[in-house]
């Protein structure tokens, strides 16, 4: 892997910030590896109740629904990268 | 993770017992055969199933002791799997919308009135006491385009899903399946358009979040991924049970559990605790009604 894909951009970081704060995770939002799990036991150990905190969060700060038919929404969960591509393509605010 | 939860888990993502073309096989027969001949057809199914299912049977003894307050012989371990197994068997009937040929009580029906005529849904908890089928079967009845979603574990899902659209096409999409990512913000959509969604809450949605209430006398664990889920949402959650009384009969009983609240409750967690503790109260309510219909066959104390 690169350095380059190993560092957060300026917009995951906001995100990996925004995550670490709604579901009070206990690590730095730096330490949230931009091309990591989200998602389940071999990642992040995120479960579905935190994607949903998530969505709610993203939604009220971004103005970006979430939506879980909208394409592949594993792929839109994927990672800290996936995610924040999704949400700088499709943000209102 | 501990043990229990571990235990518990496990137990939610097991496959229920039977494979696909053995439970397509099984619809096919109770059709041909229609209700009285495949009731008979149960009593040696289900003293096989007695026999070759010592873990079943000994979590049917424990829960038969707490409830009754006295052990159990075997008549009334029998009569606790037959119960079961007619209440799965009337599901083929209820889903294949012959629910017209079914005797069902309703109790609290005027609850689901005021949250419909308010818009967006709600959440149904219910337990795995009883027929969940029967509220549905109700639903389709009294009011075609009333949308009730199942929340369900994904390769419990699928197969039912199968399993559903053999019976009756209609109806496969109203599964909404546990363990992917966006599962919950899919009932989060589905709430925003007005469904109804059944959640069996006695079992967690993901994770490992339990929490130990006293229980027919003792604690025992309950999930609350559930109410932690339906406080993030904001929707009035109802207590449901659809008990069979024997024979056609049902009772289908409805009670509000929440109000939905008018933000986010600031005491989270004493939201959580508080809705529980009525859910747990109401679960146990029923089982003492009606003792046989509990179909948690796995320690539930443990």
């Amino acid at each position: 892997m690169t350095a380059a894909s190993m560092t957060q951009t300026a917009e995951e970081a906001a995100l990996a910030q925004l995550i670490v704060e709604t579901l009070n995770l206990d690590l730095a939002p730096d330490e949230i590896g931009p091309d990591g799990l989200l998602y389940g036991d071999e990642g992040l150990g995120l479960d579905s109740i935190d994607m949903l905190e998530i969505s709610l969060t993203v939604s009220q700060r971004y103005g970006v629904k979430l939506r879980a038919d909208a394409g592949n929404n594993t792929e839109i969960f994927h990672s800290l990268r996936s995610l924040s591509a999704y949400i700088q393509g499709h943000r209102q605010v | 993770m501990t043990q229990e939860a571990a235990r518990l888990q496990e137990w939610a993502r097991r496959p229920e017992r039977g494979s696909l073309p053995l439970l397509r096989f099984g619809v096919w027969v109770a059709r041909c055969l229609g209700r009285p001949a495949a009731r008979l057809l149960l009593y040696p199914l289900v003293l096989y199933f007695s026999f070759l299912c010592p873990a079943a049977s000994r979590a049917s003894r424990a829960y038969l002791a707490r409830v009754r307050g006295a052990a159990p012989g075997f008549a009334q371990r029998f009569t606790h799997f037959l119960t079961f197994a007619r209440c799965l068997l009337d599901r083929v009937f209820l889903l294949n919308d012959e629910s017209a040929a079914f005797e069902i009580e309703v109790h609290g029906d005027e609850i689901l009135h005021a949250i419909e005529a308010q818009g967006g849904g709600c959440l149904l908890f219910g337990a795995h006491l009883g027929s969940f089928e029967v509220a549905r079967a109700l639903g389709r009845r009294r009011r075609r385009d009333l949308p009730i979603s199942l929340l369900m574990y994904e390769e419990n899902a699928q197969k039912i899903r199968a399993a559903l659209a053999a019976i009756n096409p209609s109806l496969a999409t109203e599964v909404i399946g546990l363990g992917r990512a966006g599962s919950l913000i899919a009932v989060a959509e589905r709430l925003r358009a007005g469904h109804f969604i059944g959640v069996l809450a006695d079992r967690n949605l993901d994770g490992h979040d339990m929490r130990r209430m006293d229980f027919l006398g003792a604690p025992a664990a309950f999930p609350q991924g559930p109410f932690r889920v339906a406080a993030m949402l904001q929707r009035p959650v109802v207590f449901m049970a659809g008990l069979y009384r024997g024979g056609r009969r049902y009772e289908l009983h409805f009670e509000l559990l929440a109000a939905a609240p008018a933000a986010r409750p600031a005491n989270m967690q004493g939201w959580i605790e508080e809705t529980m503790s009525r859910y747990v109260a109401r679960v146990e309510h029923y089982c003492r009604e009606a003792p046989y219909n509990w179909f948690n066959f796995h320690d539930f104390w443990a």
